[in-house]
């Protein structure tokens, strides 16, 4: 008995703190009806990985085809495993060689005496983030076009960059770290601003020189936001930055072998107007190891250091 | 440049202070300069004389300079001009609405007490680990929702993101006393008084922060334009890049179109300096704005990412 009232209680309370905080529903109502209406619900679009699509059958009225997409996708080798080997990589490359030169560079200026120029050299170095991937494409060909490029005539080359595979995980690396690497230094920055300048003194007493500084009290401190920044790049480890490698490899078809990611395949397929089951396959296996890898990231930052996890 | 950041830091290692100073400034000096050269690049070309770009090859040291690039991105005249239009109302309206729908979602789940900020909190999260995808997206958009070449398919999917409502969240629990809404509770202000007078403008750092970074993902949004919109009177400025970029294949690719179709492009033939003067007008002006909202924007990441 007593148990069914306290249930009951709770209830009750809990209709009461609903009319209490009624403004409150109001004010998350319009951004929880955005959340829905375009991140919620396309989530049961992936259906349409086991359906065979058709335009007019719509989602709900295509007809059933259990896994077939996905052996398509199995058997489709080449390009499923290269897209995928693809994306892995250029995760891993852009987020290890990212993050450090991240790290490196807030330290170098946050060291730099010469204030001013610091502050005015870290204003130009953050402006490449600002550019669209559809500007950087005309820089690019800048440099590496085969008969104008800028690169070309300073060595008296001749290179096809738009046709020679080889060169892109260079060219995009180097792409992707002038667009990234100064804006990505501004998070460690507000931390290192963060940092009470007593323990450097304190430290300096002690005679320890700038390098132990930044061993022992700069880079502890620095710790819990690279945690939360790797952790919250693991989920996106089959995603990519989609306009790297749509825009600025032009999407030419002879590089695919090196440029190919599981994003730019999917937007080739929507512009195509492809067999989307098969494609939706792609992005439902896309989406499933994000999920994977997040919830194993979480779980093990929420063993080591609980009160960096996310949830 | 691993390289070259790796020396800058063993190179200061038993130097004095002076000298390990100067060699840092000229590492970050150097690192400065390999992110400006290409924006300079892209001047230089606009304002070089194509005649000397078609011959010579982009260079920083044109034989001639000329203003026919600039000249000749007006003949883009009108397409330019609507491009435009449609840029900058779709980053106004969507960066101002995503800013008031996002600090009102952060403030009713950072409310003590209530007992939906829990399931509101998850329900935030949980995009941010699984997502529909593009594709999804698209079939959902086009063929559920029938939205095609409309201009919500470039405000909405941009408007809330689980990131900035963190960053709100975070702003509102460390950097704004609780005190001062309880006082404001006390004096008789209502829930949305309290919101709209007390806290909405004590969040104005955190709020230029998020406004600035989703103002310049509006305006860089290419994805969205490319896969929806097809009526040239809706397509964004990235779209006229894309456009130029694709003429410009076609013609290199199709080396024997005929004189004809040629003269039928007339005038939409691109030249190098005018391609160049048009990315500059494409990208100036958050280039021109970005300095005056960095303090801000620095500020705003470090309130909203230390813990007070």
């Amino acid at each position: 008995m007593a148990k069914v009232e306290g249930y009951g209680g709770a209830e009750h309370s809990f209709w009461k703190n609903m009319v209490k905080h009624r403004a409150h529903i109001v004010l998350a109502l319009p951004a929880f009806l955005i959340m829905f209406f375009i991140l919620y619900v396309p989530m049961v679009g992936l259906v349409v990985a086991f359906k065979n699509y058709t335009y007019s059958g719509g989602i709900f009225g295509s007809e059933w085809v259990g896994l077939d997409n996905f052996k398509f996708l199995i058997a489709s080798k080449n390009t499923f495993i290269t897209m995928t080997k693809n994306t892995v990589f250029y995760y891993l490359v852009f987020t290890s060689i990212g993050t450090f030169l991240n790290i490196v560079l807030a330290i170098a200026i946050d060291q730099c005496v010469f204030k001013k120029s610091a502050k005015t050299m870290q204003t130009i170095m953050i402006i490449p983030v600002f550019i669209s991937y559809a500007a950087v494409t005309f820089i690019v060909d800048a440099y590496i076009n085969g008969s104008l490029g800028l690169i070309n005539r300073v060595f008296g080359s001749s290179t096809r960059f738009y046709s020679e595979p080889s060169y892109w995980p260079i060219i995009l690396t180097i792409v992707k770290i002038w667009n990234s690497v100064g804006y990505g230094s501004v998070l460690y920055m507000s931390v290192l601003a963060g940092i009470d300048t007593g323990l450097y003194e304190a430290a300096q007493i002690d005679g320890a020189n700038k390098w132990k500084q930044i061993w022992h009290i700069t880079l502890p401190e620095l710790f819990p936001m690279i945690t939360v920044m790797l952790l919250l790049s693991v989920g996106g480890i089959m995603k990519s930055d989609t306009g790297l490698f749509y825009q600025v490899t032009r999407n030419s078809g002879q590089l695919y072998q090196t440029t190919q990611v599981i994003d730019s395949y999917v937007l080739n397929q929507i512009t195509r107007n492809s067999n989307f089951g098969y494609t939706s396959a792609a992005t439902l296996f896309q989406s499933v190891v994000g999920l994977l890898m997040m919830l194993v990231s979480n779980g093990i930052v929420r063993k080591l250091a609980p009160e960096n996890a996310l949830f | 440049m691993a390289k070259k950041d790796l020396d800058m830091v063993s190179s200061g290692r038993r130097e004095r202070k002076g000298v390990g100073q100067v060699i840092l400034l000229i590492c970050l000096i150097i690192y400065t300069l390999f992110c400006a050269l290409p924006v300079i690049l892209v001047f230089v070309s606009a304002f070089a004389d194509d005649m000397s770009i078609t011959q010579n090859g982009f260079s920083y040291f044109p034989d001639k300079w000329s203003m026919n690039g600039m000249n000749a991105v007006l003949k883009y005249g009108k397409q330019l001009f609507t491009s435009y239009g449609v840029t900058i109302l779709v980053t106004v309206v969507g960066t101002l609405l995503g800013l008031l729908v996002m600090s009102m979602y952060a403030y009713a789940i950072s409310r003590p007490g209530f007992k939906l900020s829990r399931f509101l909190s998850i329900y935030l999260i949980i995009p941010m680990l699984f997502q529909g995808g593009t594709l999804s997206a698209y079939i959902i958009f086009t063929n559920a929702y029938g939205l095609k070449d409309s201009l919500w398919l470039l405000i909405l999917p941009l408007c809330v993101s689980t990131m900035n409502v963190i960053i709100l969240r975070t702003f509102i629990a460390n950097s704004i006393p609780a005190e001062l809404m309880e006082a404001a509770k006390i004096d008789g202000a209502g829930d949305y008084r309290t919101f709209f007078q007390i806290t909405l403008p004590l969040m104005k750092p955190s709020l230029a922060a998020v406004g600035f970074m989703m103002a310049t993902a509006y305006w860089n949004d290419w994805q969205n334009a490319y896969l929806y919109i097809s009526s040239d009177n809706k397509k964004p400025l990235q779209m006229l890049l894309i456009k130029i970029q694709k003429s410009i294949e076609f013609l290199l690719n199709n080396n024997n179109v005929p004189a004809s179709v040629r003269a039928a492009m007339g005038n939409s033939i691109p030249e190098y300096s005018a391609t160049m003067a048009t990315v500059i007008v494409v990208i100036g002006p958050i280039m021109v704005a970005y300095p005056f909202f960095q303090k801000y924007f620095i500020k705003g990441l470090t309130v909203g990412s230390v813990k007070g």
